[in-house]
């Protein structure tokens, strides 16, 4: 399976690679909604996990760009932001999941499985 | 007007002993007649320079041309209406007030007005202050409402910045845990233990301080969806067994009544449960008896958590609720781990919920923590 991570904070994105890489996923990397969109079209993920908050562009913006070239993009949004109402934005923009940080390893697998057998 | 007959006879000494100046002039603005007062303020101390004369010459020609009031005692004449005031700022910051009312006489008309002036320089100038105080009142008030958002504004981006950190310690942790980096060998197993808790503990308090700021900036939202009270006190007991286990206290759970399902967030109450909980067995000594009590009343669910540990002073009981109270005594005595959140959110919670929540306690014998929830 090829992942996407998308996050402005260089440790965490190396945590997303060391969980999944265990789990045999391939793993891209991006800093920021722009990096993001440009390495969508390269690797063509099954799935997108999308920070919020990043320089450039932020992951809501990155979300509905993304979806509009591929309507079939299935991204999960992974926010250090607890405002209310956020999880309902995302979900508006088009994302599939939403999870907030901190969050367990087993819960962000089985988002991730439950999306992929969808 | 039964209390008018009472003062027949008198009106003399009534209209000399009112504080205003009165003033009577006819038709041609002669003046007929000028009270007490009108002497006291004058610089005519005798009523032969003054009746008779015309209005213009026993008042200041600067009050005429500044109000008019002439052209003003023309028009009462002329349409019979009273002219019910105005303001005259005088120089040297004096304030003058005045009225004019016709006197009607029989079915002859009008040929006599009465004038009011009254001196208003002190009501004024305290209604400047008044309104000078209260303009400064506003701006601080504006000052401290921005300030206290700037914190709370603060509270939440730093609560949000640690959480990422937060997050790849713990899923390291985790994958240490999982076997994912390798076998660990019982000490450093035990060691992440700590870590894991420690770790926990940080994610606690960084929840709580975001739970204060929504609460305060009024951005804690409830997502109500039906729930059973002793279900959700069920689960956070069997949560929180192994802390109370480690100091061999008893928790129990009774209830009294058939309870029905209410409307409420379920993991903020949850939340409650578990703020009121971690608190008594905290100040509960080793051995000691938690109880929680749940009582069906007919518009309410009463939640009763009771102790016997330390109690609190009566001084105290209102303050506990208030967010950063860690108990009476120095700052330096205070235990550490704790930031004084934990009540103010349950309360905030509770009160979110249209419920109340308070504490009855006595020193020495333990606290009962009251709280209740609306069944509508």
């Amino acid at each position: 399976m090829r992942l996407l991570v998308v996050d402005d904070a260089p440790q965490m994105l190396k945590a997303f690679r060391d969980i999944l890489e265990v789990h045999g996923c391939e793993v891209y990397e991006a800093a920021n909604g722009e990096e993001a969109l440009i390495k969508y079209s390269e690797v063509k993920p099954d799935i997108v996990l999308m920070d919020i908050l990043m320089p450039r562009l932020d992951g809501i913006s990155a979300t509905k760009k993304i979806l509009q070239d591929d309507p079939c993009a299935k991204i999960i949004v992974i926010s250090a932001v607890g405002k209310s109402g956020l999880e309902n934005e995302c979900l508006v923009a088009g994302a599939k999941g939403f999870i907030e940080k901190p969050f367990k390893i087993k819960d962000l697998l089985n988002s991730i499985n439950s999306l992929v057998k969808g | 007007m039964k209390g008018i007959e009472s003062v027949r006879g008198y009106q003399e000494e009534i209209i000399e002993a009112i504080p205003s100046t009165i003033i009577v002039v006819n038709r041609s603005l002669e003046v007929l007649y000028a009270n007490r007062n009108y002497y006291a303020k004058s610089f005519a101390k005798r009523e032969r320079d003054v009746l008779g004369e015309r209005l213009s010459r026993v008042i200041p020609q600067m009050l005429i041309e500044k109000t008019r009031i002439d052209d003003k005692i023309r028009e009462v004449f002329l349409t019979g209406a009273p002219f019910d005031g105005d303001q005259l700022r005088y120089p040297g910051g004096m304030f003058y007030f005045y009225k004019i009312y016709p006197l009607k006489e029989g079915t002859e008309g009008i040929n006599k007005v009465v004038i009011f002036m009254e001196n208003i320089t002190e009501l004024t100038r305290l209604e400047e202050e008044l309104r000078d105080s209260y303009v400064k009142l506003e701006n601080a008030y504006a000052e401290l409402k921005e300030n206290d958002e700037m914190k709370s504004e603060f509270i939440s981006t730093a609560s949000h910045e640690l959480r990422t950190p937060l997050t790849v310690i713990n899923s390291y942790i985790e994958m240490f845990e999982e076997g994912m980096l390798g076998e660990l060998t019982d000490t450093q197993r035990e060691k992440i233990q700590i870590i894991r808790s420690q770790t926990e503990h940080m994610i606690r308090l960084v929840e709580d301080m975001l739970d204060t700021s929504r609460l305060e900036s009024r951005k804690l939202k409830i997502h109500k969806s039906p729930i059973k009270i002793e279900e959700i006190a069920m689960k956070v007991l069997e949560e929180l067994s192994r802390l109370a286990g480690l100091k061999e206290q008893t928790v129990s759970l009774t209830t009294e009544g058939r309870l029905s399902e209410i409307e409420g967030d379920e993991r903020r109450i949850k939340q409650v449960f578990n703020n009121l909980l971690t608190n008594a067995i905290k100040y509960t000594p080793d051995k000691g008896k938690i109880n929680v009590m749940i009582k069906d009343e007919p518009e309410q669910v009463r939640i009763l958590i009771s102790d016997d540990g330390i109690g609190i002073a009566k001084k105290d009981e209102n303050k506990i609720f208030q967010k950063f109270f860690t108990g009476s005594g120095s700052s330096l005595t205070r235990e550490s781990g704790r930031m004084g959140l934990g009540l103010a959110i349950a309360k905030g919670i509770v009160e979110a919920h249209e419920g109340s929540i308070w504490v009855e306690s006595e020193v020495g014998k333990g606290s009962t923590f009251v709280f209740t929830l609306p069944k509508i």
